[in-house]
This record gives C-alpha cells, structure tokens and sequence, in this order.
C-alpha cells in the first residue's frame, strides 16, 4: 500500500472505530442509533449555521494543535495549550481594553500581544526543562490550573465587568471595531487570519532551517548535537512558537466570538487540541481534517441538548474513545522515541 | 568422547534474509570451540538458537544427548546451557550482588532475603571466581572486563555444562584478553565445554581447540581441529576468497606534511560526564595529510577527547588551535563550518537518526544552505537532489532519499555518515570507532576513505581499540590511559609496547 493509503487508514480507523463503539453505546442505552447519527451530522454539517459552528471551534484548535506538532516535532510534549489560550486571551484583551488608539494599529497589536502571552506562558516551562530538567508534561500542566486561577483573579479584580453578575466572571467588552467576527465566530476576516497561521506554520515546520533541524532533534538529539545542530536553542523555540500558536488562537477567541475574556470560557479546547494534533498524525493536512472532526463534534455537542434528548456526553464519549484509540498507539511510539 | 552440544539442519529466515541454512554441527565435551565468520554470518543466530532465544524453521538442538525443544530457554537452562551476550544482559543500575541474585541462571530459592545476606552470598561467590569487586558496586561503574568475568559467573552459577560466549573479547584490552583465555582454560580443564563467537583469527588460533567457520549463514568448515587449519585457509574461508592480510603499510609516513594542523598544548578539561576520566596535560599536534591513531583501553578519555574537539568540553587549562585559529570561543557549529567534523562513537544513537529518511540525515545540519534568495525558504527539492549525489558518491545502497535510514544495513549506516561528514571542506576529521561491528570489506571501505582524505591534505584522527586497524592505517599513535597520553609511537609499532602504554596508569 502507498504512504497516502496508509495515511488516510491511520487517521480513518480510530474514527471509525470510536463511532461505531459510540452506536453501540446508544444501542445499549436505548437510543435509536440512526437518528442519533443524524442528530450528530446535522448539528455538525447540515443543519442551518452548523457548519459555521464547526469552523468556529475548528479555528482554535487547528491553531492549538499546530503549536503542539511543532514543539511535538522538537521531542518537546507541551500540554499547556488551555492556559497559553487563556493567557493569549488576556494579552489580546489588555491590549484591547487598555492602549487607545485606531482599531487598523490596535487589532494586529492585540494580536500580538495575544502570541507573545501565550509564547512567554510556553516558554516559562520551556526554561524549567532546559534548565533544570523540570519534566514538561508536569509543568505544562501545572501551568493550565495557574493560569486558571491568574485569568479568574484578572476577571474579578483589575479588569472585572462590574455589569456582569452571576458565576462566570469576564472582562469589559472590546470595542466593536476590534471584533473580527460576530458572536458566531466565523468571518471571512477571521478565516484569513487562520488560514495565514496555518500557512505560517506549515513553513515554519517544513520550509525552514528550523523544522528541519527541529525534526532531527526530535527524532535523534544526540545525532543533532554531534552535527552541531544548537539542540537548546531549538527546545526554546519550540516551547515559544507552540505558546505562540496557542497565545494567537486565545486572542482570536477575544476579538472574534467572545469580545471578552470569559473564565472558563473553552475549558477543554486546549487538550482536545492535543488530540487533534495527534490524530492529525504530526502534518499541517492531517491536523486540518482532524480540526474539522473535532470542530464538528464540538458544535454537535452544544447543537444536541437543544433538538433532541440524546445527551451530548455521547458525544464526549465519542472523542474521547477516538482519544483513547489513538494515544494507545501514540504512547508507545513517544515512549520509544525519548532518550 | 561425548558430544556437548550439537544442532542438525538449522534454517532460520529474518524476513528477507536467510540468517541460516541447513546448519549441522556437533562440539565435544571438554573443548574450546570457535565460532569464526565475518559479520552477518550467522554466528550470533546460531548461539541464540543454541540457548534458546529464537526458534528455529527447522532443526534440532541437543544438550548433552538430549535433545531438547528449541525456542524454549528454561529447558536450555535446565539442561546446563548458557550464554554470555555481546552487549552484556547484567542491568548498569544494580548493584553486583542484586544483579547477580536476580538474573542467576539457577534461583537460590530464597523468596524473602536481606540486602546483607544477598551481599554475602554472592561475595563468596566472586571471591571463589577471583573476581575482584565489591558487592555493592554499581554494574555500570565497573570496567568491562570486571562485569564479562561477573557475566561468566552468573552464567556458570547454574552449574553450566555448556557455556557460549558471543564476542567475548570485543570490548577488552590485549591484556584482559589473555586474563580472559587463562579463566576460559581453567574451566575447560574444570570439564564445561565452551563455544566462543569470534571474529579475529589470531584469537582463535590462540584459544580454541576447534573451529568452525560460518559464511553468509552456512557451514563451510568445521569443527576442525586447529592444529589441522592455519589461518590463511581460515581467512578463506571466512571471507570466501585470497585477501592480503593487514599489516602492510604502505611508505605514508614520509609523505605527511609539516605543517601543523590541530594543536592541543597542555589541556585538561573538567568532565560534565561521570565515570569518563577527564583529560590530564593533553598535548598533541596533528598535521596535514597525517592520520594520527588514537588507542587505549576504552574509557580512558577518548570521549573527552572527541568532546573537547566538538566544542562538548571546554579545556579547563590549556588551549586547542585549529591552523593557529584559538578554538575556545567557536560554537559547535562554528567549528563545523571551518571544517572540523566527526564520525561518532556509536552510528546508530550518535551518527545517524533512524526513524529520519535519509535525505534530512545528510543535509539537515546545513539546511541554511538551501534557502531561497528572495524567500527564506527551504528547496526541498534541491536537497534531495543534493542528498541523492552525496550519498552516491560514497556509493551507499538505496532506493529512494525518503526511505528512514533504518533500512540500511550497518556498513551502509556507516558510508551515509561518512558521507554527510566527509563532504568538501572537511580539514580535521575526528573518525571514533569507525570500523566496530563492520565486516571485512565495510571496514576496509571506511579505512580507505580515512586515506583518501589523507592524501588530499585532511588532518584525521583515527581512534580504535583495534590495533590492527590503528597499525595499518596510522602515521602515528598516541596511546590514552586514564585521561594521560601514555605513549606515543611511529612505525615499526610494537604491539607488546602499545599494550604497556594502554594499561601503564592503571592501579
């Protein structure tokens, strides 16, 4: 079989798998399958606005999951994409909320403002790993609950909505010139801007001195460092652009459907991005599809409760069975990969 | 006399490769058999299929006249056979007494034990043997030779009748080698019948009463009595045509040049490694066109050294010039740009990434080279182009430069690394164990790169454990023995001399 036969089988079987063990659990539980799966395409595709809702989510975590392929593919295993978007976010929306000025200069700075939070919250782990050896899944993960906590105390405290009252604390609104988008997410300013990041990040892995040198560090530090390939170095960047990445999807999420830092807003979006970026198999088409996928999932999920009385955990099993399938395989081969 | 150990009509496939065909031996109790052939004869199939480790397609395997069912390494045990591995089994972090305890060929039976109790035990053990350690040290701090002799106790501690041992001598110095052979007679005397994996002739003619000779996975000698075989029908055999024998240097010496190259004066470094010795008032100058030999013992400096030339380790005293350019302010990759390039010590953690395709293997570490004018984007395209002419320069097999170069074979490892380092512009070439685990002609090949790099003016350090390489091939030794250069020698080498110098500063 050739490359791409065996590719579209790696990335199709988990699905398919994860769907058909999610029938089965209908099954059991009493619902009609068919019309569950109807349910679940039309609140991912066919359904008035679903597919806006798919691209929606499909924006943040295509651009998470590309951050996480680069650091992936430097051998760096950076599960802190939720807090890098939190902290994007809150860049993005200081940015926004504090410099006056023209939205044509102030939009691109919130922006980037929104990267360069969530590349220092990446590159904080980075230094405890390539300083001290502070294993990163740990602080990555350790950064996410602080990065929580930092985005809540920002949300009652300096930056708080006094209007807002009730459980999930935000900030005040940005402007309304600063919106790329309306409340549903989906611009065509807002798919340019992603299809740029996108674009950005497949030169970055497989066009420049960087992703290939990166690869090489992944796959073999040791030979790297014998060809005096600046292995360190390297680790950082990968640490700032994964950050990067994940800063730039938060800053989308201020100036496009949220218009605010909400606490809480996306709490998972960050890891299912990891899942994304896994299934997707490490390549920026791969990534892509698997965006989709889970984009899809993710709007069928809101989309369901409100037709039907099939429960979106269903759905939640379904992504996280395709998770589990995946990660079975993938544990193995990270495993095998670390020195 | 009774036979000890004997296979009929061994077949064993590893997916495309017939690893043996129709092998038929038989070993008498009481003697030293030598397994001989050249890499990827079978040798080391055939002593797994012996102890157990693999199943056979077809054959038969008998122990002491019973026969036994293969694939099945318990029973092998039971009926009093075991194997030293080339790369040794015994676990680095352990302690010697727990290591021994726990991979013991017969169970003490004890299910509930103290560390003191197991210490002592095995203490008496050792002592019995004449190996001398200490209980409680670390298996990985010991010299290599200390933890083969462990090897052999644990594989003996079941009460063996039948020992194998693959490449026993492939890590050790002259010296523990002959310690080796004295310990391996004594237990021929004792009545266990041995059967030894080697490759160098002069060893088996040394120690074996046998020998048997394995070519491309079939018998074609043996087991002949050596007394009956000499070593050029040996080397025929092996190789399976005349070849000239090592040893005949060429009038090298008086075409290298007198320009100095590389000077190191009086370095020392400070080691961020453990269990490395550091480099002790290093000075040695290498010129054009001159391949300077570096041997010792391994393990007395020679990663120092190779460090200290990569920009790894920095000299603590002492300084490092490159054609009068001081290099203790040139990055790793800096030093590789005014030519400064090295074979590592292991090609296949060190030289090479295998799951890489074999284009980013040889051009990745200088991908800048490769971007567009306009754009600074890589042509990948361009590389592959490239990749594919270094690597057919250097005449490696492939098929495509996107296969990983896990599908090559050791040798042609070997040729891709040499030809990523070798490439134009190459001024020092530091080459660590270059030829290891080559057969004969993938040796010679790496060999005979190293002379032509001579020849157009390159300096080259070559550092081996091997003396006959270092011999054949080398303007000049310096020997390293704990970190010190412990000799230096030119041609005539006398073997005997070079051996002192090795072990000269060891208490």
């Amino acid at each position: 079989m050739n490359a791409v036969g065996m590719n579209i089988l790696r990335f199709g079987t988990p699905v398919v798998a994860a769907f058909l063990l999610c029938g089965l659990f209908f099954a059991v539980a009493g619902y009609d399958v068919w019309e569950a799966m109807l349910g679940i395409l039309e609140g991912a595709v066919t359904g008035p606005g679903s597919f806006r809702q798919t691209l929606r989510w499909s924006i943040p975590m295509v651009l998470i999951a590309l951050g996480f392929m680069i650091s992936f593919r430097t051998g760096e295993f950076n599960i802190g994409g939720q807090g890098q978007l939190m902290l994007g976010g809150l860049g993005a929306v200081t940015v926004g909320l504090l410099v006056p000025g023209p939205a044509t200069l102030i939009l691109p700075l919130a922006i980037f403002a929104g990267i360069c939070a969530g590349g220092l919250w990446s590159a904080i782990a980075g230094f405890l790993k390539l300083r001290y050896g502070a294993d990163e899944v740990i602080t990555t993960l350790m950064l996410n609950f602080i990065a929580v906590g930092f985005i809540q105390w920002v949300t009652v405290g300096p930056l708080k909505d006094e209007a807002v009252r009730g459980e999930t604390a935000s900030t005040k609104r940005v402007d309304e010139t600063l919106r790329l988008t309306g409340g549903d997410g989906v611009s065509p300013a807002m798919l340019c801007v992603a299809a740029l990041a996108i674009l950005a990040a497949w030169l970055i892995a497989e066009r420049t001195p960087f992703g290939l040198k990166s690869r090489l560090v992944g796959a073999n530090a040791l030979a790297a460092l014998w060809q005096g390939i600046p292995v360190q170095r390297l680790r950082l960047w990968a640490y700032l652009l994964a950050g990067g990445f994940a800063g730039l999807a938060g800053a989308l999420e201020v100036l496009g459907p949220n218009g605010r830092l909400v606490t809480n807003a996306t709490p998972t979006i960050g890891f299912t991005a990891i899942v994304v970026s896994i299934v997707g198999m490490s390549n920026v088409p791969g990534i892509i599809l698997a965006a989709l996928l889970f984009g899809g999932l993710q709007a069928a999920i809101l989309f369901l409760p409100i037709v039907s009385d099939l429960p979106n955990s269903g759905l939640r099993i379904v992504e996280g069975l395709i998770a589990a399938i995946v990660t079975a395989r993938f544990v193995h081969l990270r495993r095998q990969k670390r020195p | 006399m009774s036979i000890a150990l004997s296979c009929e009509g061994v077949c064993v496939r590893y997916d495309a490769v017939q690893a043996l065909e129709n092998v038929s031996l038989a070993f008498e109790s009481g003697k030293i058999h030598a397994l001989l052939g050249q890499n990827g004869a079978g040798k080391t199939t055939l002593a797994r299929f012996f102890s157990g480790l693999i199943k056979a397609d077809t054959g038969v395997l008998a122990i002491d006249g019973h026969v036994v069912a293969p694939g099945d390494v318990a029973e092998v045990r039971a009926r009093g056979l075991d194997i030293v591995h080339q790369r040794f089994a015994l676990p680095p972090g352990f302690s010697v007494a727990d290591a021994l305890e726990f991979s013991a060929a017969k169970k003490k039976g004890r299910a509930i034990f103290s560390a003191k109790a197991v210490a002592k035990a095995w203490g008496d053990e050792m002592r019995s043997a004449g190996i001398n350690a200490s209980p409680s040290a670390k298996i990985g701090s010991l010299p290599v030779e200390t933890v083969q002799s462990l090897e052999i106790l644990r594989a003996l501690s079941g009460n063996a009748i039948v020992l194998i041992l693959d490449e026993p001598t492939a890590l050790l110095s002259p010296s523990a080698v002959s310690a080796l052979f004295d310990r391996l007679r004594k237990l021929r005397d004792a009545g266990v019948s041995l059967l030894m994996i080697l490759h160098k002739l002069h060893e088996v003619i040394e120690i074996a009463d046998t020998v048997s000779v394995l070519r491309d996975g079939r018998l074609v000698a043996g087991p002949t009595p050596i007394s009956d075989t000499s070593s050029s029908e040996l080397s025929n055999q092996m190789i399976g045509s005349n070849v000239v024998p090592s040893g005949a240097v060429d009038e090298a010496a008086s075409a290298v040049s007198e320009t100095p190259r590389l000077v190191v004066d009086t370095v020392t470094t400070a080691s961020r490694k453990t269990g490395e010795p550091d480099l002790k008032d290093a000075s040695f100058i290498v010129r054009r066109s001159e391949i300077l030999g570096v041997t010792g013992v391994e393990g007395n400096g020679q990663r120092q050294l190779a460090d200290l030339l990569c920009g790894f380790a920095k000299p603590k005293e002492g300084r490092v010039t490159l054609d009068g350019q001081d290099l203790s302010m040139v990055n790793q990759a800096e030093r590789r740009r005014i030519g400064i390039r090295i074979v590592p010590f292991d090609r296949i953690s060190e030289g090479a990434s295998l799951d890489t395709p074999l284009w980013e293997n040889v051009t990745t570490w200088r991908a800048e080279e490769f971007c567009g004018t306009h754009l600074p984007f890589l042509s990948v395209r361009e590389m592959k182009r490239q990749a594919m002419d270094i690597l057919g320069n250097l005449g490696v097999k492939f098929k495509s430069v996107d296969q990983p170069a896990i599908s090559l074979s050791g040798g042609n490892l070997q040729r891709l690394i040499l030809a990523r380092e070798l490439e134009d512009g190459a001024a020092l070439v530091v080459a660590a164990q270059p030829t290891r685990g080559l057969d004969f002609g993938a040796a010679e090949f790496v060999l005979g790169c190293l002379e032509r790099l001579r020849k157009k003016g390159t300096a080259v350090i070559l550092m081996s454990s091997d003396l006959d390489e270092i011999f054949e091939v080398s303007d000049r030794v310096i020997v390293l023995c704990g970190g010190r250069i412990s000799g230096e020698f030119r041609p005539p080498y006398d073997r005997r001399l070079v051996g002192d110098a090795m072990v000269s500063a060891r208490r």
